[in-house]
Order: C-alpha cells, then sequence, then structure tokens
C-alpha cells in the first residue's frame, strides 16, 4: 500500500447479496494515470465503480484512495474528497437546468462563475444553454454536460462508466481530446470503464481485462501487442 | 355568491397551510408522516401557552415554529431515521408518536377544548358580502409561505440539493450531497410548519388534545393526490377543497367532510399519480 | 423490501396435522367452561368483550402478519355486524328469526363493502400505501355516515336498550371464547397448510407469485372478504351481548388499536396477536380507570419502541424464552417432502416442428416518453428452438422479454404465445398461455422452504390443501431434472434465504419449469455463477430444448455460453434487430463484430455533440 497511489485495490471482493461478482480484484492506479477497465458485459466493470463509490459495501479486500482508507464509506463523502463520478444509467437530473446541474457539484455556489470560466473553451455549447432544462439537449450534449460536470471542480480522481456507449465518432474524438488535455495538464487520475477499444487506448496508459470477476491481463496501452490481446477478451 | 367564491378559497388555502409540511417530508423521503397531526396540535397548544403567558397572540408563530423545529429534530432521529427502508413500519411509528403526544398533551393541559381568542376578529365589509378578516388573512399567508418555500427550494443551495434528492437521491450522494442532511432538515422544517400550520388555526376552532387527527387524513390524501410538486398541491387543495365546501353548503355538512378522502382515493385508483405529469 | 417477520415454526406431526390443534382447541374449551364459572364477574365480563376483540386482532394478523396488507378497516366490518343487530332490535325488537336476519343482513353487507374496498385497493400494480390508505379511509367513511343516519342510526350516541337474544353471562362467556377457539384454530391449520404458505409468498415477493401465475390481487380481495365476513360476525355477537352499538366501535382509532395490538403481540405468530388483545384490553379495563392517561401513554411508547427496535413483537421474544427454558422435546421433524414426477399432460402440438411457432413477435415497440427503447421488433421462435438475445447494454433486451410476459408492458405491436395473442393480459394469464420467465435476479421467498416454494409454483396445475401438509409433491420431469443435478432435491426442508446464489438461481429455474411452460424466457441466467454452475445449467437449457420440445429465449452477455448451447442467436441493437441466424453465421459476422466493439453506428438514432 503506498501513499503515491491515487486508487489501490487489494483483494476487493464484492457484489450483491449472495453473488460474489468481484472475486479478488488487485489493482493500482498511479496518480496522474489513465488505466482502462475493459471487458465483455456483467464481468463486473459497473460493480468495481460501484464499489469504489461507495454504493456497494465490499465483502472483504481494502480500498485506499490518495493514502486513505475508504472501503465502507458512503458515496458522498468519497466524492467529497474530489472524486467524480459518471455512471452509466441516467446521470443528469433531467428537469434541472445545465447550471444547477453544474452547480450541484461545487461545494459552493459561488466557485461557480470562476470553475466554470476555466472549462467553458472545452465545452463552447453549454455557455448559451446555462438556462435550459438538462433534458432538452441531445444525447451527445448531455454526455459532454457530464463530462463538464466531472472536470468543473477539478477532480483529483474520475470513474468513467462506458460514457462512448452510443457516442457518434466525432463526438468521441472531441472527448480523446479533452481527457488527454485533462490527463497531460492537471495530472488528473481516470479509472475508464470501456468496451470501446479505440478509445480507450487513446486516453489510458495502462489496460486491466475484467473477466468473470477477476483482472487476467494487465499491460501499458503503449504495447504493440496490447491491442490485440485485449480484443481477444473481448470478442465473440 | 361571493361568499361561497370566498369559501372555497379560504378553505383551500387553509387545507394548503396545514398539507405543506406533510408534502415536504414525503416528497424528499417518500414516507407519510402520521405525526403530522401531533405536530399540529402542538402548534395549536403553543398558541395556548403564549394566551396563558399573557403575551399577544402573534407570539405563538415563532413560539410554534421553534417547538415544532425542536422536536421534529426528535423525532427523525430516533423514530423516522431507523426505519428508512421500512416505510410502512414509518407510517405506524409516527402514528404511535402522535398518540403519545396525544397523551402527554392532555397530562399536561386537561383533555378539555381550550379556545384562543382571535388576533383578528370581526368581518371585512366587501362588495356588498360580509366575510371573517382572519380567514382572508389566511389566505394571504398561504401565498407567502408557498412564495418563501418557492423561494427556499429555487433559490438556495440547500434547496437545489433538496430538489436534488427528491429526483434521484443516489445520483445526488455520487455529488457529494449528504442526503441524510438534507431528509434531517426536511423533517424538521415539515414538523415547524405543522406546528405554525397548528397555530394558525386556533382562532378558527377550538384548541383540544386530537384536534390535529381530524386534519391528518385530509391532509395526506391531498398530498398522495399532489406527488411531490408545492403547485399541485396549490391545485388540489382549491379542487378538492373547492369540492368539500361545495358538498357541504349544497348537500350535507357531514358528507362535506368525507369528500376529499373519498374524491382522493377514487382519483388515485383512476391514476395512481394523481395530480404529477406522466 | 420485506418485512423482517418470521412466521413461528410449530412442530406438526406429518400423519395427522389436525391433532395438534384439535387437543388444544378442546383444552382451550374445557377452560373456558369451567372459567365461566369460578372466574369474578368483572373479568367474565371484560373477557368476553376482549374474546370478541382477539378474534378481530387474529384477522389483522392473517392480512397483515402474514400477507403484508396493512389494514386499519377491520374495525369497519366490526362496526357493520354491530350496528346491523342493533338497527334491527331496535327498529324491529327482537325475536330468533329476526336474529338470524340480522346476521345475515350484517354478513352480506360486510361482504359488498369488502367486495367495493377490493376493487379499490387490490389491482395489477396497485401500491401498498395506496391499498393502506383506503382501509383507513373506509372506517372514516363509515362513522360519518353512521352520524349523519340521525334518529334512525343513533348518531354519535350510538344505539342501546334494545333486547336481545337472553343467555346468562356465563353462557356468553364460553360462546365468545368458543368463537376465538375455533376461529384460532381454523387460522392455525390454515396458515401451516400448504396452501398458507401462500401468504407468506405474497408478502415477500407478490411479483414472483403473478409470474407463477397467481392472481395476488384476486387471492387479497377474497382473503380480505373472508376476515370482513369473520369481523362482522364477531360485531354481530358483540352487539347481541353488550346491547349497545355506537360508532367509535367501526372507527378508526379501533382500527388503529388494533394494529397495535398485533404488533405489540407479534406479527405473524397467530398466538402472539391473541395474548396481546386480551392483554392490552382487559388489562386496560383495570388498570386505566386508576391512570387514566398513562395507561394510553405506556401503549403508544411500547407501541413505537416495537415498531422501531423490535418489529417481530414481544411474543416471539417470550417464546424464545420459554423455548429456552424448556427441556428438549425429541419432538417430530418438521414435515418431509419427497418429490415425485408429475404424469405428463397431453399436448396438442407434440411434434413441433410446422405447428404454429411458440412465439411469435409481430412490430413491437416501446417508448418511455420520448425515448423510444424498442422499434418493430418481430421474430418468431418455434419449439426446440434455443434462441438467444443478444445485444449491447441498452439495446432493449430486457424491455423486449417483459413485453413478452406481461401484456400490459409493450407501446404496439401483437404477442402470440402458443398462437394466442396476449393482448393486454396481466402476467400470470399470460402464464396460463405456456410462458415462463425467469427473472435475471434470483427471486425466492425467503422464509418458505425449498418444497414450499416449489409447491407455491405448483399453485396453478395443483391447488395445495387448506388444511393439510403433504408429504409428496409432484413435479414435471424437467423440473426434477433441475433439482437433481444441482442437489435441491436432497435439501428440500431448507430455508430459501440460506441457499448460494447458485442454488438460488436454479431453484428459481424449477420453479418455472413447474408451471410446464412451453415457452421459457431466461434473464441472464448466467449472472454470478461459477464456471462449473454454467457448465450445468447450460446442459440443462439444451435438453429442455432438445428433450423436452421447450422453446427457449435466453438474454445473455456472456458470449462464450451463447456460442455453445444456441441454436439461433437474435442480436439486437439499439432497439432494433440487427441480425438473426443461425451461430456461426452470427459469431462470425464484421457486423455484430462492430456493434460489440462500439465502432460502427446505424446513423439514424445517432447521437450529435455540441456545437
Amino acid at each position: 500500500m503506498s501513499t503515491s497511489s491515487a486508487v489501490d485495490i487489494g483483494a476487493l471482493q464484492s457484489g450483491y447479496g449472495e453473488a460474489m461478482v468481484l472475486k479478488g480484484i488487485d489493482l493500482t492506479l498511479a496518480r496522474g494515470e489513465v488505466v482502462a477497465i475493459m471487458g465483455k458485459n456483467g464481468m463486473g466493470k459497473s460493480t468495481l465503480l460501484k464499489t469504489l463509490m461507495g454504493y456497494i459495501r465490499p465483502k472483504s479486500g481494502d480500498i485506499t484512495l490518495f493514502g486513505e482508507r475508504i472501503a465502507g464509506l458512503p458515496p458522498n463523502r468519497i466524492a467529497r474528497r474530489d472524486v467524480a463520478y459518471i455512471p452509466q444509467e441516467q446521470a443528469l437530473f433531467q428537469d434541472l437546468s445545465v447550471e444547477e446541474n453544474l452547480k450541484l457539484a461545487l461545494a459552493r455556489d459561488r466557485d461557480f462563475k470562476p470553475l466554470f470560466a476555466r472549462i467553458d473553451d472545452l465545452f463552447p455549447f453549454l455557455k448559451q444553454r446555462l438556462r435550459q432544462k438538462a433534458g432538452t439537449l441531445s444525447g451527445g450534449e448531455q454526455k459532454m454536460l457530464l463530462v463538464a460536470r466531472a472536470l468543473i471542480r477539478q477532480p483529483k480522481l474520475i470513474l468513467i462508466d462506458e460514457i462512448t456507449e452510443g457516442m457518434q465518432p466525432s463526438v468521441i474524438e472531441r472527448l480523446v481530446g479533452i481527457l488527454t488535455r485533462e490527463r497531460d495538464r492537471s495530472g488528473t487520475s481516470m479509472l475508464l470503464v470501456e468496451q470501446h477499444v479505440h478509445f480507450a487506448f487513446a486516453v489510458a496508459n495502462r489496460y486491466a481485462v475484467l473477466e468473470l470477476g477477476e483482472i487476467p491481463a494487465v499491460g501499458s496501452t503503449a504495447d504493440p501487442a496490447a491491442q490485440e490481446t485485449v480484443a481477444r477478451f473481448l470478442s465473440l | 355568491m361571493l361568499n361561497l367564491g370566498l369559501d372555497i378559497v379560504t378553505t383551500a388555502a387553509i387545507l394548503f397551510i396545514v398539507s405543506t409540511g406533510l408534502l415536504l417530508v414525503f416528497g424528499v423521503m417518500k414516507i407519510i408522516n402520521f405525526s403530522h397531526g401531533a405536530f399540529l396540535t402542538t402548534g395549536g397548544y403553543a398558541s395556548v401557552i403564549v394566551a396563558q403567558a399573557g403575551l399577544g397572540w402573534w407570539w405563538s408563530i415563532p413560539c410554534s415554529l421553534a417547538i415544532g423545529f425542536v422536536l421534529g429534530m426528535a423525532v427523525e432521529r430516533f423514530i423516522v431515521r431507523p426505519l428508512y427502508a421500512r416505510p410502512l413500519d414509518a407510517i405506524l411509528a409516527t402514528w404511535g408518536l402522535g398518540i403519545i403526544v396525544g397523551q402527554l398533551i392532555t397530562l399536561a393541559f386537561g383533555r378539555g377544548v381550550q379556545m384562543v381568542a382571535s388576533p383578528l376578529s370581526g368581518a371585512v365589509h366587501w362588495l356588498g358580502a360580509q366575510y371573517s378578516a382572519y380567514r382572508l388573512v389566511l389566505v394571504g399567508v398561504a401565498l407567502i409561505i408557498a412564495l418563501a418555500l418557492g423561494w427556499l427550494l429555487n433559490g438556495t443551495r440547500l434547496g437545489l440539493q433538496t430538489r436534488a434528492v427528491i429526483m434521484n437521491e443516489a445520483l445526488a450522494r455520487g455529488l457529494g450531497i449528504s442526503s441524510a442532511r438534507v431528509r434531517f432538515i426536511t423533517f424538521c422544517t415539515g414538523a415547524a410548519l405543522a406546528s405554525l400550520a397548528g397555530c394558525l388555526i386556533t382562532p378558527l376552532a377550538s384548541v383540544d388534545p386530537n384536534m390535529g387527527v381530524a386534519w391528518v387524513v385530509g391532509a395526506f390524501m391531498l398530498v398522495l393526490v399532489a406527488g411531490a410538486s408545492l403547485v399541485n398541491l396549490a391545485v388540489a387543495s382549491t379542487v378538492l377543497g373547492g369540492a368539500q365546501v361545495l358538498v357541504s353548503t349544497f348537500v350535507n355538512p357531514v358528507l362535506g367532510g368525507l369528500t376529499i378522502a373519498v374524491l382522493a382515493a377514487l382519483l388515485l385508483r383512476i391514476r395512481p399519480e394523481g395530480f404529477a405529469r406522466g | 423490501m420485506a418485512d423482517p417477520v418470521s412466521t413461528m415454526p410449530l412442530r406438526v406431526p406429518v400423519a395427522r396435522p389436525w391433532r395438534m390443534p384439535l387437543v388444544v382447541g378442546v383444552a382451550a374449551l374445557a377452560v373456558l367452561a369451567v372459567g365461566s364459572v369460578i372466574l369474578p364477574t368483572f373479568l367474565v365480563n371484560n373477557l368476553i368483550r376482549s374474546f370478541l376483540y382477539a378474534a378481530l386482532a387474529l384477522t389483522v394478523d392473517l392480512l397483515w402478519g402474514y400477507t403484508g396488507i396493512l389494514t386499519f378497516g377491520q374495525s369497519a366490518f366490526f362496526g357493520i355486524g354491530a350496528y346491523a343487530a342493533g338497527l334491527v332490535f331496535v327498529h324491529a325488537g327482537y325475536s330468533p328469526l329476526l336474529a338470524a336476519g340480522a346476521l345475515a343482513a350484517g354478513l352480506a353487507a360486510a361482504w359488498l363493502v369488502s367486495r367495493a374496498i377490493g376493487w379499490l385497493a387490490f389491482y395489477h400494480g396497485a401500491s401498498p400505501l395506496y391499498a393502506s390508505v383506503v382501509t383507513l379511509v373506509l372506517p372514516i367513511v363509515l362513522v360519518q355516515a353512521i352520524y349523519s343516519g340521525g334518529e334512525f342510526t343513533g348518531s354519535s350516541s350510538g344505539l342501546s336498550g334494545f333486547d336481545s337474544i337472553d343467555l346468562p353471562l356465563e353462557a356468553w362467556f364460553f360462546i365468545a371464547g368458543a368463537f376465538l377457539t375455533v376461529l384460532a384454530v381454523i387460522a392455525w391449520l390454515f396458515v401451516r397448510s400448504d396452501a398458507g404458505r401462500l401468504l407468506v409468498a405474497i408478502r415477500e415477493n407478490e411479483s414472483r407469485c403473478e409470474y407463477l401465475g397467481i392472481d395476488v390481487s384476486r387471492y387479497k380481495a377474497r382473503l380480505m372478504d373472508t376476515c370482513a365476513l369473520v369481523a362482522a360476525f364477531a360485531g354481530f355477537l358483540f352487539a347481541c351481548v353488550q346491547m349497545v352499538v355506537a360508532p367509535e366501535y367501526a372507527g378508526f382509532v379501533f382500527g388503529t388499536e388494533l394494529v397495535i395490538w398485533v404488533a405489540l403481540g407479534g406479527r405473524g405468530s397467530l398466538l402472539g396477536p391473541i395474548v396481546g388483545a386480551l392483554l392490552i384490553d382487559t388489562g386496560s379495563a383495570y388498570l386505566s380507570g386508576d391512570l387514566p392517561y398513562i395507561w394510553t401513554l405506556l401503549i403508544g411508547i411500547a407501541f413505537v419502541v416495537v415498531i422501531v427496535a423490535m418489529p417481530r413483537g414481544l411474543a416471539p421474544l417470550v417464546a424464545d424464552g420459554v423455548r429456552g427454558m424448556l427441556p428438549r422435546r425429541k419432538g417430530p421433524a418438521p414435515v418431509a417432502v419427497t418429490f415425485v414426477a408429475a404424469p405428463a399432460r397431453e399436448r396438442d402440438d407434440a411434434t413441433g416442428g410446422t405447428a404454429r411457432p411458440a412465439l411469435s413477435l409481430r412490430g413491437i415497440h416501446k417508448h418511455f416518453g420520448s425515448l423510444k427503447v424498442l422499434d418493430g421488433i418481430s421474430f418468431d421462435a418455434h419449439a426446440g428452438e434455443l434462441l438467444s438475445l443478444i445485444g449491447p447494454n441498452g439495446a432493449g433486451k430486457s424491455t423486449l422479454m417483459r413485453c413478452i410476459a406481461d401484456g400490459a408492458q409493450r407501446s404496439g405491436g401483437t404477442v402470440e404465445i402458443g398462437g394466442a395473442e396476449i393482448r393486454r393480459l396481466a402476467p400470470y394469464d399470460c402464464v396460463a398461455l405456456g410462458v415462463g420467465r425467469k427473472f435475471q435476479t434470483a427471486t425466492v421467498f425467503d422464509s418458505l422452504s425449498v418444497a414450499e416454494a416449489l409447491r407455491i409454483a405448483r399453485y396453478r396445475v395443483a391447488r395445495p390443501s387448506r388444511w393439510q401438509r403433504s408429504t409428496t409433491l409432484e413435479l414435471p420431469q424437467p423440473a426434477l431434472d433441475v433439482l437433481r443435478l444441482t442437489g435441491l432435491d436432497r435439501i428440500p426442508e431448507q430455508q430459501c434465504r440460506y441457499l448460494s446464489h447458485g442454488q438460488k438461481q436454479a431453484l428459481e429455474l424449477a420453479m418455472v419449469l413447474a408451471l410446464e411452460p412451453r415457452t421459457v424466457l431466461l434473464d441472464e441466467p448466467t449472472a454470478g455463477l461459477t464456471k462449473q454452475e454454467r457448465t450445468q445449467i447450460g446442459s440443462i437449457f439444451v435438453s429442455l430444448a432438445t428433450r423436452y420440445r421447450m422453446c427457449l429465449l435466453l438474454v445473455e452477455h456472456d458470449l462464450d455460453f451463447v456460442r455453445q448451447i444456441s441454436s439461433r442467436i437474435v442480436v439486437l441493437h439499439q432497439g432494433r434487430i440487427v441480425m438473426d441466424g443461425g451461430v456461426d453465421e452470427v459469431v462470425n459476422s464484421d457486423l455484430v463484430r462492430a456493434v460489440y466493439a462500439g465502432e460502427s453506428h446505424t446513423g439514424t438514432a445517432g447521437t450529435e455533440g455540441g456545437a
């Protein structure tokens, strides 16, 4: 357990009721690193993020966040430790305005103006739509709003669950640009759960495959054989 | 005719005032707080205490708010919070609390009926009709409460967090909002509002240890029909309250007392969301 | 969320389940006969009333403690019975004929009101809160009706001073006590019987019961009807012995008192509510005179404490204590059940093949508001086919399953099961057409044993006995195969809550197969299973299709599993079928590979990015 890592997961077992979805996960995320968690559906990827975020209590094992043990803490406490989470299911308050959705992520309302100013060049379309209800935005715009909400409070760790699902290729490219900029300039650590190989490899430094609740393969995304390894696990 | 119209408007206002506290708690915590009646009663007795202390009636307003809020804190902590996952049991426990409070008040004040002098006696003459001044004032009070709550919910940070918790508690927690704190504050506010309502209705009716019980069922039918929206509550109060007035006037006052409960039950059977949008 | 209630297991001898209750019942009657003579008059007087109240509490326990229907309205039915007697005796005088007429009128009125309440409160999709609300409104309405009756009903002062059946107090004591005893014995036999387990099943998992073909709403309504009749009878007896009726007996304060007694006594235990009612009601007759408000205050405090901290009530605690003190009895074991094969039922299209398809979908679409989840799904599935439905998350697979098993789900299109259109039928009626659905999360009945759960599953085919516990359970061969293969057949008495995840999945599958469906819908059946369990269940599925000629429709994410066992694969993407063919064809197709790797877009449903 080193205190210089962002996230340290040791022998994590977690699941719903008696179903043990994660059967002993070991994973370390260094500060400033981006790791892509890849694997087919039903393998436990979302469960991993939900456990990290405190929605699911782990059955056993350790989770350390920036040197601090967090297993068992509720989601709001973990969020306050500068962790931003973009879940896979409906993650926006559809009936609240864009501005309200963004403000909810902040610790203080008055921080909104300066913090928004820092990121509004990344999301130019948001500025005109601050008063609009989030539900009126298009699908791609809503996803971008989710990213903006995650970035606006300058988190130290971002957890993203399959954000590229249903996204157009052009939007995916933009997202790659945004996330890589965030990674390089601010040193934000990220855990991306993904099935989109191209996106994952463009943003992540390393990959880890999650299969049937275990991690059978990890490696660097720069490794030429990596894509093939991952494709094997993802294929039909 | 004008009197009838004023009856409807003032009845709607009174129902609204009595029900807002219950609506807040139901919207945020998704439970029916059956001790709402007990809080109404404590508010009524706050007026009695103030009158017995020789102070002006208007002192009962801050007095009832304070008592309601403090009592609400204890109830939320010890009774409601442990029953978060058992909503039907929460109904029962809060009902039991209502019994306890009723008995404590009876022990303290006796079971007799008390009258509290109205701060505004007399009638207002308007367009050839005479109407109780106090009832008209209550319409204004209902508006003030509605506006105040509206401002709180829409214009403050806590209000935004509360609305977020109403819409999706899990998501709100993931953003760092302590839903436990929101629920706590909501319950205390709801209790304070109930207590305030109790004190406001004392000039209209007598004060006795069970005064709150009669209002609880009607209030909670209105809340079920209204869902989680203040606007819907106003609409429900007007529609159902108006029906009550009409039935009481033209058919039978006893049946009038039933109108809200029966109409609401039928409405919910046909449209379980009530007045809420799809 | 299930209530934290346990039903106290009573040891029942296998051979003669009626023996113990009968013995206890007769003993109670003997005690009553003796007691009527030797007990002081004040006590006798109070106990008569308390016995009738205890009978009422019993009905509340059946409805709430066992079945999970929180009702405040039993007092209303009691009041109806009482007022039937009061009204007839006051306005028409007394005679045995009139008494019989009054009883009949009271029972009929109670039954009619109960039917109305049943219509209001129990329907497919009703919320439990709403049902409780309706039962709360009932006594309020009734009391107001009584008030508005003026002289005729006695309004708020009630009716009194009428003649009634002339019997000495001791006789009434025996009658009221016997009424309670008989009721308690019948209720005891019923809840311990095979049919009585259904109450618990409904309380724990209503949805599962519906998908097992049980019309839960109707069952609840019938239960309420029965309890209403009992309550009205009790009310009638009450009016006859007390010779006074008042609106308070029909009101909701009394109705909530009943709930309090049941909660304090111990819900779901029968004996607890009886004792609770007797102790509190008779106790208050003695104590509340001395400390009027304190007594009610104490009850209120006890009630709140019990609800918050000891939801099972006080009776189970006492029972545990007593059991701990008694020497260990070498009592008879709980009913041992053996599974046997059910006789094969004849089927009209046993050969399958060219006969009409088992499942036929045409133009199914489903939208939530403006979000279109399913768009024009059409395909046929035949007996003997093992069809897997695959596709990325959000493709609409689970939604499609729901639309097949529940006629009210889809927004448009037709679904035919075995040639019959499901129109807007509820899940329990769809089961009758031959489809069984296995949920993704293994939903079984925690408090029931394996055998009891399976017997519930056979409810449609073989009604369980209302007073006996059978030692055999007939199951169709496919269900038996599942049980034998997974070892569940060796642990029929094991409570479902102690089963492992894989065992629960297997049990649920066996329950669905017990329905003898022709088409089985399986929603992610391998979720959470170990490798070995996956292989096992895969071979079961294959045999269901090939040996038993069932049509299986699977939603799965585990593509290796799909590849191994399917005879046909349908790929769903963004609510539409993008491919439908044999295993090799689909597995090797580029389109499907692309869909899964997320690199292709159909374009039409694409999302645009920002400006």
